[in-house]
């Protein structure tokens, strides 16, 4: 700051024609508008949410949520992730004595099948970390608690004006679950295995080209998890010129003229992956367990962060580096919903609140997880990809089945 | 009046008993009841869901090898030591060797000998490259696997032969063979293995059943193209469309029929061998399996430092071993178990308390069972009160789940307990029964003559007896409770977490260092349990021994 006052100042003794001074003046002006306007609007987005909170129903939430247990479930396979929970629920405790239970799952389906048994009854869950078609699923029973936005003063901080967080694969959110952080696909590889030395437009061809430099060390999890199914969704897209069909609903002809695109090209690459095809990592953090000890060449990642901290906790090497598709990085929204069976539904909107907050949000982003922010207040330029769409939900289970029919067996 | 309160007790007796040995048929029945309604095209599609054929090979396959792999080296180093002066060492390491937990041993070797694993890049990294693929092990395969689960239940039947070899005149027979002229390892495959085989049946039945159906490990190294059965029909159970449901009702009946064909095996691969062995003793053939049995002499000591590689690989990694490392610039350090050490506490007390009482209670119950069957003069067969261990555990912990939530039932430890009785009843059964049946009725009766009642007698001389038995089964009936998985996730919706759900579910996230402090902490567990058996079953025994002489 003192150095652009520096500066100016200078600049402007120099000046000494007055329309000049006016010009720059103006120029001056025009320059900073867009960071007045932004401060301004993050005062009243500040004010909005005080707002909010003072509202006698959000006081009433916060009064009947005091000495709630909150049983929150959630994938627990992840250390940053579960340290960050644990942070999280020691400032829950202080600020609004409610106790946050981390239920550490395996996988969420887990947890939706529970919820269709109890059939939107007294529930064992009371906050859930879901997206895609687990929610659609929820969504479309009827199991969902409804209103969240509205209800949850800091959900007015979601920069939906920047990210898609109204949908999910799709789906209208319509308030059955609220954003909580953002997923953008990329690849995490040593750093000669491209030809190709820009990080930016990565092809289906520059893949083969690596695979078959480096026979058996690459490799993706095995679909229907969900970051392998996502890189057959990149390739897709890149193999198919970004076909504007693959945005709408999977039909039987656009499937026929796209999809054999796909599978030729995974015909060719899987004689040269990891045990030649005849078993895939499981999920993408066994792929970067791999990828550590340097059985494999690259790895698949939905944090763009992730390769800075991995990086700085000594687990990869500093040379490796992130790659994305030259059609963008797939972008969507991982989400926090709240079943209709909650028992204690307050408490869990509270939880929901502290963890869209400003102080939640930098704490992830910062902190050793670096899951990336979906509120206007910290929004992450440097960490951010061109995002690229998600395809329609109905290209999911294509996708998926089609790949069990061909290579699952 | 007496006789009325007598025949009451005795009935309610019998119902406690029948309840818990019944639970686990209750369960499968339930799990089988369709939950949706079936169309003929359901199930052709499940019929031919590709992959499907292959899954159930490769799943039969494994569940066959893995165990009769094990019984056969079991009866191997049985045979090799039970003469031997070693046995006695043997028979004492073999308790804490059975309880290292299955997860443990699979992930141990995937960590030391796959080829990112610590031994081969240790070694090779002295000289600055990648081991050969061929030396390792592969992550994930049917080779992995069948090798994790039959190097875990080598001690499971070494167990059971030594239990069986006391009841059996096997000194006599060996002399019987000597005089016909056959070396003594040809005597012991002749005249020994054959009736062996027969009598360990339900063992190896139980561990079949365990393999077809063991969830935890399959996921982790098992073969994914195609998955293991049991993986595909976890995802059907816990799937939620319509399709999915169907699936996971034929799905279980169709691991109901892979019981039976593997029921079928055994029997079949007992009549073969016996007729085998028999041809090849009438035609006086040398028995080539014989010679290869003095390699197992190796075994105790192979398999002792396999299991303390195994635990310090564990400590290593989570002490900050990481592969990124050579061996000269690792910090060495206790951050990660300090981080845990408050987190993993109320896992391990729940883990603790729960394995306590379901531990207590299976073994009173199944003291019940043998005293009820003793008092009416009538042992029901075997498989009756094992079903817990025989039947397939993800269908009877599905039924058990659906009626858990159909009640509305609370989620608490109190239902853990419950559906870990079944388990731990079964296990205590398996142990006792043995000791119970043979136990000397000569000192009853002297009791009986000094004037005690039945009651005082049963317990001043029975329970005392039995003591060193119900303590070796408490400490199995422990390591069983904290190895259970799916009733603990499936009923306690995962609100009630131990160390094994932990466990897995960090697991699943493949951090190796933290997946390793759990693995400790899980394994450490079971191991105390044995250790302070077999201290308090030494003191026993000796002042019995003082005071009785």
């Amino acid at each position: 700051m003192m150095w652009l006052t520096f500066k100016s100042s200078r600049l402007f003794s120099k000046v000494k024609p007055k329309k000049t001074l006016v010009s720059l003046l103006t120029l001056f002006t025009l320059c900073c508008l867009p960071f007045i306007s932004i401060s301004y609007g993050q005062t009243s987005l500040t004010a909005e949410v005080e707002q909010r909170e003072n509202n006698p129903q959000w006081q009433q939430t916060l009064a009947a949520a005091k000495g709630q247990n909150v049983y929150f479930y959630a994938w627990g396979g992840s250390k940053p992730i579960n340290d960050y929970l644990r942070w999280a629920t020691r400032e829950i405790a202080r600020r609004y004595k409610i106790r946050l239970h981390h239920v550490k799952v395996a996988d969420i389906s887990e947890a939706v099948s529970r919820l269709k048994a109890e059939g939107g009854n007294k529930s064992a869950i009371d906050l859930l970390w879901i997206n895609g078609e687990n929610f659609s699923y929820l969504k479309q029973q009827d199991l969902l608690l409804g209103q969240l936005w509205a209800d949850i003063p800091n959900s007015v901080l979601l920069a939906t004006q920047v990210f898609p967080l109204k949908n999910d694969f799709g789906v209208a959110i319509e308030g059955y679950e609220v954003p909580w952080g953002l997923g953008q696909f990329n690849l995490i590889a040593n750093s000669d295995i491209f030809n190709n030395s820009r990080t930016d437009n990565l092809t289906p061809a520059d893949i083969l080209a690596a695979a078959k430099q480096h026979p058996g060390r690459i490799s993706y999890p095995r679909p229907p998890e969900f970051h392998g199914t996502t890189f057959l969704k990149q390739l897709l897209v890149a193999l198919s010129n970004k076909d504007p069909r693959l945005y709408l609903q999977a039909t039987l002809e656009a499937q026929s003229a796209l999809l054999p695109l796909l599978w030729n090209y995974l015909d060719r690459l899987h004689p040269l992956t990891w045990q030649q095809g005849k078993a895939f990592p499981s999920s993408n953090t066994e792929q970067l367990s791999l990828f550590q000890q340097k059985q494999l060449v690259m790895a698949v990642s939905f944090n763009p962060n992730e390769l800075a901290k991995e990086q700085h906790a000594k687990r990869i090497a500093d040379s490796a580096q992130r790659l994305y598709f030259n059609d963008g990085a797939i972008t969507n929204s991982h989400n926090l919903a709240i079943p209709k069976g909650s028992q204690s539904p307050e408490a869990a909107k509270v939880v929901i609140h502290f963890l869209l907050s400003e102080l939640a949000q930098k704490q992830k982003l910062t902190g050793s997880w670096g899951d990336p922010s979906v509120i206007t207040p910290l929004l992450d330029d440097t960490s951010r990809l061109p995002a690229q769409q998600e395809l329609h939900s109905s290209w999911q289970q294509v996708i998926e089945d089609t790949w069990q029919q061909r290579y699952g067996a | 009046m007496a006789t009325k309160i007598r025949r009451l007790t005795l009935s309610t007796a019998w119902l406690i008993v029948g309840l818990v040995a019944g639970m686990p048929l209750f369960g499968v029945i339930i799990g089988l009841w369709p939950a949706v309604e079936l169309s003929w095209t359901q199930v052709t599609d499940f019929f031919t869901y590709k992959g499907l054929a292959s899954s159930v090979l490769d799943t039969l396959l494994l569940s066959l090898l893995a165990p009769l792999i094990a019984l056969y080296v079991a009866f191997m180093v049985y045979s090799q030591y039970r003469f031997n002066p070693k046995w006695q060492t043997l028979e004492q390491r073999l308790a804490p060797l059975l309880s290292l937990p299955h997860l443990a041993v699979a992930l141990g070797l995937v960590y030391l000998f796959s080829s990112g694993g610590m031994l081969w890049s240790s070694i090779w990294g002295l000289f600055n490259a990648p081991a050969p693929e061929w030396l390792a092990l592969p992550r994930k395969s049917l080779i992995t696997m069948t090798l994790a689960i039959s190097i875990k239940e080598v001690p499971f039947f070494l167990l059971i032969f030594s239990a069986l070899g006391r009841q059996l005149a096997i000194k006599d027979w060996l002399l019987q063979g000597r005089a016909l002229g056959y070396s003594e390892i040809t005597s012991w495959w002749l005249l020994v293995f054959p009736i062996m085989l027969k009598q360990s049946r339900l063992a190896l039945l139980a561990a079949m059943a365990y393999t077809l159906s063991v969830l935890d490990i399959s996921l982790l190294i098992g073969p994914n193209i195609p998955e293991l059965y049991a993986v595909v029909l976890y995802s059907w159970q816990t799937g939620f469309t319509e399709a999915q449901q169907s699936y996971a009702f034929i799905g279980n009946l169709l691991l109901l029929v892979m019981l039976g064909l593997l029921i079928f095996s055994i029997y079949l691969h007992e009549w073969l061998i016996t007729r085998g062995l028999l041809a090849q003793a009438v035609m006086a053939n040398p028995l080539k399996i014989a010679g290869l049995s003095h390699v197992f002499t190796a075994w105790l000591g192979l398999f002792s430092v396999l299991t303390v590689t195994i635990l310090l690989t564990f400590i290593l990694w989570s002490l900050g071993w990481n592969s990124q490392n050579s061996l000269s610039n690792i910090n060495w350090s206790f951050t990660l178990w300090q981080d845990e050490w408050f987190f993993f506490q109320a896992p391990l007390l729940n883990s603790l308390h729960i394995a306590l009482l379901s531990s207590v209670l299976g073994v009173a119950i199944s003291l019940l069972a043998l005293e009820l069957q003793k008092q009416s003069r009538r042992y029901l067969p075997d498989y009756v009160w094992l079903l817990a261990i025989l039947l397939p555990q993800l269908s009877m912990v599905y039924g058990w789940q659906i009626i858990h939530t159909q009640v509305g039932a609370d989620y608490n430890t109190f239902w853990i307990v419950l559906s870990h009785l079944p388990f731990t009843f079964a296990y205590s059964y398996l142990v006792l029964k043995g000791p119970f049946q043979s136990l000397n009725r000569h000192y009853e009766l002297v009791a009986a003559s000094f004037g005690y009642s039945y009651w005082q007698s049963w317990w001043q001389v029975r329970f005392m007896l039995l003591r060193p038995a119900l303590l070796s089964a408490l400490a199995l009936a422990f390591s069983v409770s904290i190895a259970q998985y799916i009733p603990t996730l499936m009923i306690g919706a995962g609100r009630i977490s131990t160390i094994t759900t932990e466990a897995v579910a960090i697991a699943s996230g493949n951090e190796q260092s933290i997946t390793a402090v759990y693995m400790l902490i899980q394994a450490t567990l079971p191991f105390l349990a044995f250790l302070i058996a077999s201290i308090l079953a030494q003191r026993i025994r000796g002042s019995f021994d003082a005071t009785h002489q």
